[in-house]
């Protein structure tokens, strides 16, 4: 199976627990972007489906991705995050989202999305990021 | 707040036995603390994000590793699917400190499990944490 369907390039990553856990992909362009994750056995729990903590760093990576394009490649940390766990997705599944910038005020960004395997959604996320340097 | 741990204890348990766990782990589970539930993790170059701080997909996953393991001890299940958790990232966490996940329970229903978590690395708070699980 190929790691990433047509279209999608590889997200460059520099995070070590990113490495770790990538590669993720993308297509589109800054503010419109898809992020892509093909889930392996590396992602997944003893009962073969994803773990928890790899579809939040999964949020985590691709969120910040589209945070550091909101802010013209600005310094930005992950204030809070609220998941939620919808249906299991497994290995071989292919993993996207398209995170939406909800708001963006002088210091805050909001971000959210869903991510789905074959349309159906699987994970759900909203968060909080801090813009540093803006006090 | 508790003493910061500067070693794993001798009695610290590894929990983690294979796929993501492993990957992202070891998480060890440490003695209980009267009705908090603690785990531990020893942070690694590999749990780094670009600026040297503990990345946040590692805390939120350590979370979700100490929370799930307690869910099921609690509701003496084989098997407790996580359905949401909200982590705030309260401070950073850094190379080379052990992470102490203590866990609480709020409130248990023959089918749910609802706990509340802080993440410290010592005397700081990394991570405060609340999430709901399912009793497989």
């Amino acid at each position: 199976m190929s790691r990433a369907p047509e279209g999608f390039r590889e997200t460059r990553l520099i995070d070590p627990f990113e490495l770790h856990c990538g590669p993720i992909y993308e297509r589109g362009e800054a503010g419109g972007k898809v992020f892509g994750l093909r889930i392996d056995d590396r992602h997944v729990n003893m009962r073969g489906v994803i773990h928890g903590g790899m579809l939040m760093t999964f949020a985590d990576a691709s969120f910040g991705q589209a945070a550091w394009d909101a802010t013209d490649h600005g310094d930005v940390v992950t204030l809070n995050m609220q998941s939620q766990f919808l249906a299991p997705a497994k290995a071989g599944d292919w993993l996207e989202v398209a995170p939406v910038l909800t708001r963006r005020t002088r210091t805050l960004l909001f971000l959210r999305g869903d991510f789905t395997v074959d349309g159906a959604a699987v994970f759900s996320v909203a968060s909080v990021w801090k813009i540093l340097g803006t006090g | 707040m508790p003493n910061a741990l500067t070693t794993l204890p001798p009695d610290a348990e590894n929990i983690s036995a294979g796929g993501f766990n492993l990957h992202a782990g070891p998480v060890y589970r440490l003695a209980d603390e009267g009705e908090v539930r603690r785990f531990a993790l020893a942070v690694e170059q590999k749990h780094l994000n670009g600026s040297g701080n503990v990345h946040g997909g590692l805390l939120m996953t350590f979370a979700d590793i100490a929370m799930s393991r307690t869910a099921r001890v609690v509701a003496g299940a084989d098997s407790c699917a996580t359905v949401s958790l909200t982590c705030d990232f309260v401070g950073p966490g850094k190379a080379g400190d052990i992470l102490e996940a203590r866990v609480t329970v709020t409130r248990k229903t023959r089918t749910l499990v609802f706990l509340s978590a802080d993440i410290v690395a010592g005397d700081r708070q990394v991570v405060a944490a609340t999430g709901l699980w399912k009793i497989a």
